[in-house]
């Protein structure tokens, strides 16, 4: 009973590519690329291209608002305006650590979540925050209003001079 | 050809009833061996379970019904989460008022709401048990290597699936735990801040993340908990039903007696009837061996030829059984929802947080550890944990201590295991009870 093969003739060394290989190789792998492809589609699709929350870039009035020597909290925009003089700062009252809101305390700042301290300027005194405060670029609009950018992180102590 | 004469529509009406029913239930109550394992064979309900099971595996003293407690808090959960579906809205505008809705208006709207958290408090704690269980039986051994990872996924799954869930009544509390909680992940190496920014939709807490908790809640998560759930129950029959002792299978047990005196067959008890016990030489016993179609089912608990059959029909041993643990979850359920409400605070204020903040009580060890450092407590302490469960069957090999509780082989395994839970444990009562505000220590006397 001496039978034709049916699948062709494997080859003497294991390292030749049969057509099958090839062929099995190539829908495999397209099979892995389209299932790959679909995972980062939907992963840029749940990505938001726009949201839908706050701006970051917001007018917070004349300057004549904020009196010399004055540190107004602005709780919805969740930033501390410090005005010194002529210099105005953002200062964030976004703690740190994990997103509370610090209160203002007579040292500085103080978090009511895990109890992280920070001093006027926002630097850490006490407490689990890694970092200090983030600082804001601060700027004059061209009607006179000054803009906080709060996509702009701005080295602790620049003033910006009104 | 005489009967069919008397077919007619009378006849036809007169039988309706018991037709009906026999076209559904094929079987009758049985009272033999045959229809019990028929029972089980053609219902599509009771197919799930094996026609006959280990007698150890009943043994409610062995596993406490954990593993079946968590299914049917999961189940309670899915139909309170439905009903409660009809009335919520995932808007941060309504929300807040469709739980006070649920308290004052909707016909045993609390009462569900009540049953709905109190139910996922119980499943963090019973599926938690359940993974102690395992640890402490050796049950994660070979061949149950990956149903051990299935279970550390489920285990995760539930947890997520609280958090998730936890956001949704729009109250403070809930606001600032999601708050605190997807800070905690901004934490992550390189991912964190994407991580964060995925799950919220947006820069900060708000409509977005609503949303996008309330999908996660209520279609992506249970999807994936009842995917993982139906290939962790597959597996554990595929790997030879639960975790019993070697000693359980063996072919000549010494001076065991056996399980049940053969009953007459009049007699109520309901035992498979054992396999003579015929002594045999070693060799003879091999040639003996028939192999049927469990022959092809792997691993090493399927025994084949003469094995004492130590199994009993699971109808109706085991199905009364899960009956019963089905109506003290349920029970239990619905006492702790009629004495006690589901808490709901005052409505979201983003310029007051509560001081202190609180996660859930399950969530207050990981709470504690990130109040010491951000990353290490909340990230690489976690993930380190996680990641040393996923691995522990493949880092313990030896294969003594199965299917005993406190092995003796097992006290370092254990005792390392339990190490880590009382750790965790104290790390929650420290954050439950001696935390006030500002988390600075307080004591609770």
């Amino acid at each position: 009973m001496a039978k034709e093969p049916r699948t062709p003739e494997e080859p003497e060394s294991g390292e030749a590519i049969t057509r099958r290989k090839l062929l099995g190789w190539l829908t495999g792998m397209g099979v892995f690329g389209s299932v790959l492809v679909t995972a980062f589609s939907n992963f840029i699709f749940i990505k938001p291209r726009a949201t839908y929350g706050q701006p970051n870039r917001f007018s917070i009035g004349k300057p004549e608002d904020y009196p010399s020597g004055s540190r107004m909290t602005l709780d919805t925009r969740r930033i501390c305006v410090v005005r010194d003089g002529d210099r105005m700062a953002a200062i964030s009252t976004t703690c740190t650590h994990l997103g509370c809101i610090v209160a203002t305390s007579e040292t500085g700042f103080a978090c009511p979540c895990h109890g992280s301290h920070y001093d006027q300027d926002g630097n850490v005194t006490g407490g689990p925050a890694p970092k200090h405060l983030a600082w804001y670029q601060v700027s004059l609009a061209p009607n006179g209003e000054i803009e906080v950018d709060k996509d702009v992180e701005i080295t602790p102590g620049t003033y910006f001079s009104v | 050809m005489s009967n069919q004469t008397k077919a007619g529509p009378i006849s036809f009406l007169t039988e309706l009833p018991a037709n009906i029913w026999h076209s559904i239930f094929r079987n009758p109550l049985p009272d033999s061996d045959l229809g019990r394992s028929a029972t089980s064979f053609t219902n599509f309900f009771l197919h799930i379970q094996p026609v006959k099971v280990h007698r150890h595996s009943l043994k409610l003293t062995y596993t406490w019904g954990l593993g079946l407690i968590s299914l049917f808090l999961f189940l309670i959960l899915s139909v309170t989460g439905v009903l409660l579906m009809f009335y919520y809205v995932p808007s941060t505008t309504q929300a807040y008022d469709r739980m006070l809705d649920l308290r004052g208006t909707v016909a045993f709207g609390i009462f569900l709401r009540n049953m709905h958290r109190w139910a996922a408090h119980g499943m963090v704690a019973v599926v938690f048990l359940h993974m102690c269980r395992v640890f402490l039986t050796g049950a994660y051994k070979r061949p149950r290597e990956f149903n051990w990872i299935i279970g550390v996924g489920l285990f995760l799954l539930t947890m997520f699936s609280s958090f998730t869930g936890y956001l949704l009544p729009w109250d403070q509390l809930a606001f600032w735990a999601i708050t605190v909680g997807t800070s905690i992940a901004s934490y992550a190496p390189f991912v964190g801040n994407d991580v964060k920014f995925l799950l919220l939709g947006d820069t900060s807490v708000g409509q977005e993340a609503l949303l996008r908790f309330y999908v996660l809640h209520v279609a992506v998560l249970p999807i994936l908990v009842t995917l993982l759930i139906a290939v962790h129950f597959w597996r554990v029959r595929k790997d030879g039903g639960l975790s019993r002792p070697p000693e359980e299978d063996e072919v000549f047990p010494a001076a065991t007696p056996e399980p049940v005196a053969m009953a007459p067959a009049a007699a109520s008890a309901v035992v498979a009837v054992p396999a003579p016990a015929v002594k045999l030489g070693e060799k003879a016993q091999l040639e003996k061996k028939l192999y049927g179609i469990q022959g092809i089912v792997r691993g090493p608990f399927t025994k084949i030829g003469n094995v004492p059959d130590r199994s009993v029909f699971s109808w109706p041993n085991l199905v009364s059984l899960e009956l019963l643990v089905f109506l003290i979850t349920v029970a239990g359920v619905l006492i702790v929802s009629l004495y006690f409400n589901a808490p709901l605070e005052q409505p979201v204020n983003i310029m007051h947080p509560p001081n202190p903040a609180k996660a859930p009580w399950y969530f207050l060890g990981l709470q504690e550890m990130v109040s010491y450092s951000a990353f290490w407590g909340g990230v690489g302490i976690p993930t380190f944990e996680v990641l040393l469960l996923l691995l522990v069957p493949f880092l313990d090999r030896k294969p003594g201590g199965v299917g005993k509780w406190f092995a003796r082989e097992r006290l370092l395994a254990n005792s390392l295991f339990m190490t880590f839970v009382i750790l965790n444990i104290v790390l929650m009562i420290i954050g439950i009870f001696f935390r006030g505000p500002n988390w600075e220590f307080v004591s609770p006397w």
